[in-house]
C-alpha cells in the first residue's frame, strides 16, 4: 500500500503571503531578480516535493522565531504542488521575458503570481489546486468514457 | 516609483477584495435545486428521515473534519435527522450530479431527498441549524426557527 505524502496547509499559505510580499518589494523597487529566485524557490517545491520548498523553510523559520501559534493543517500534496508547478511556469516565463528588456510584460506575470499568492495566503483559495482538481475530474470522466 | 507604488497597491487592493469576496462566500448555504437519489444515499423507501443532511468530503481534508464535528453535534441535538457522508473523491459520479465542485460541501434535504440548502466550505454551527429548522419547509416548527431570508443573505 503507497503512502500519501501529506504538507501543511498553512505552510503552503505562509510561504505564499512570504512569495506575494517579496514579488510586490521587488515590483516596487524594480529588483527583477526577484522574480527568477522567486520561480526557482517555486521550481524546487514542484520538482523535489514542498517539504524542500524553500519558501515553506522560510514559513517554518518565521513561525519558530515568532513562535507563532499556528496550526498544522495536512491535506494531499498533489494538488499545491501542481499550483507550484504553474508558479513555477508562470514566474520562469516572466523571468524571460526580462532578457530581451520586456519588462512591464514581465512584471504582469509577476504580479499575476503575486496576486494570486496573495489570494491563497488571505483565504486558502488555492487557483492551481482546483485547476489539478479540475483536470482531475476531466481525466476520470475521459476514462469512464472509453 | 509613485506608480509603482500605486500598481503594487491596486494589486494588493484586488487581491484583498477577492478575499472578502470569497469569505463572505465561504459557508453560507444558499437555496439548492434538483433530487438525490435514495440509492446514492444509502437509503431504502422505508428508510425516510425528517431530514438528511448529506456531506460530501475528501481524504485528509481538514475542514470537513471541522463540518463533521459539527453536524454530528447537531444531529444529536435535532430529532430526525440523518447525515450521509459521501467522499467526493471515491464517487464522482454523485458529486458530480450535484455539481459538487470543491469539499467539503453540505447539503440540506428534505424527507423528499430533495435539495433545500447547499453550502461549499465551513458553514458556522447556527447556519446549519437555521437551514435544518427552517419553519418554511421542515413541517416541524422550531423555537429558534427563522426565515430563508436569514439563511440566503
Amino acid at each position: 500500500m503507497s503512502e500519501k505524502r501529506m504538507v501543511d496547509k498553512n505552510g503552503m499559505r505562509g510561504g505564499a503571503g512570504i512569495s506575494a510580499v517579496l514579488l510586490l518589494a521587488g515590483f516596487v523597487f524594480q529588483w527583477e531578480w526577484m522574480v527568477p529566485v522567486i520561480a526557482v524557490a517555486l521550481a524546487i517545491g514542484s520538482l523535489f516535493g514542498l517539504r524542500y520548498s524553500p519558501l515553506g523553510a522560510a514559513y517554518r523559520s518565521l513561525k519558530r522565531t515568532f513562535k507563532l501559534n499556528i496550526p498544522v493543517e495536512p491535506e494531499e500534496e498533489p494538488p499545491p504542488r501542481f499550483a507550484q508547478t504553474l508558479g513555477f511556469v508562470v514566474g520562469g516565463l516572466a523571468s524571460l521575458l526580462f532578457i530581451p528588456g520586456w519588462n512591464a510584460a514581465g512584471w504582469t506575470l509577476a504580479l499575476l503570481v503575486a496576486g494570486l499568492q496573495g489570494l491563497l495566503a488571505t483565504t486558502g483559495l488555492c487557483v492551481g489546486c482546483e485547476i489539478y482538481l479540475y483536470t482531475q475530474r476531466l481525466r476520470a470522466h475521459g476514462a469512464e468514457l472509453r | 516609483m509613485i506608480v509603482r507604488l500605486v500598481v503594487a497597491a491596486a494589486v494588493a487592493a484586488v487581491t484583498v477584495a477577492l478575499a472578502l469576496a470569497w469569505r463572505r462566500r465561504e459557508g453560507r448555504f444558499a437555496e439548492g435545486s434538483g433530487r438525490f437519489d435514495a440509492v446514492d444515499l444509502g437509503l431504502t423507501k422505508r428508510d425516510r428521515p425528517g431530514a438528511l443532511l448529506v456531506e460530501f468530503f475528501g481524504e485528509d481534508c481538514a475542514p470537513c473534519v471541522t463540518v463533521q464535528d459539527r453536524i454530528h453535534k447537531i444531529s444529536d441535538e435535532v430529532p430526525d435527522v440523518r447525515i450521509v457522508s459521501i467522499d467526493a473523491g471515491a464517487r464522482m459520479d454523485i458529486a458530480d450530479k450535484h455539481e459538487v465542485r470543491r469539499v467539503p460541501t453540505l447539503f440540506v434535504l428534505d424527507e423528499d431527498l430533495r435539495v433545500r440548502w447547499r453550502a461549499s466550505g465551513v458553514p458556522s454551527e447556527d447556519a446549519i441549524r437555521t437551514a435544518l429548522m427552517g419553519p418554511d419547509w421542515a413541517g416541524r416548527p422550531h423555537p429558534g426557527a427563522v426565515s430563508r431570508e436569514h439563511v440566503s443573505r
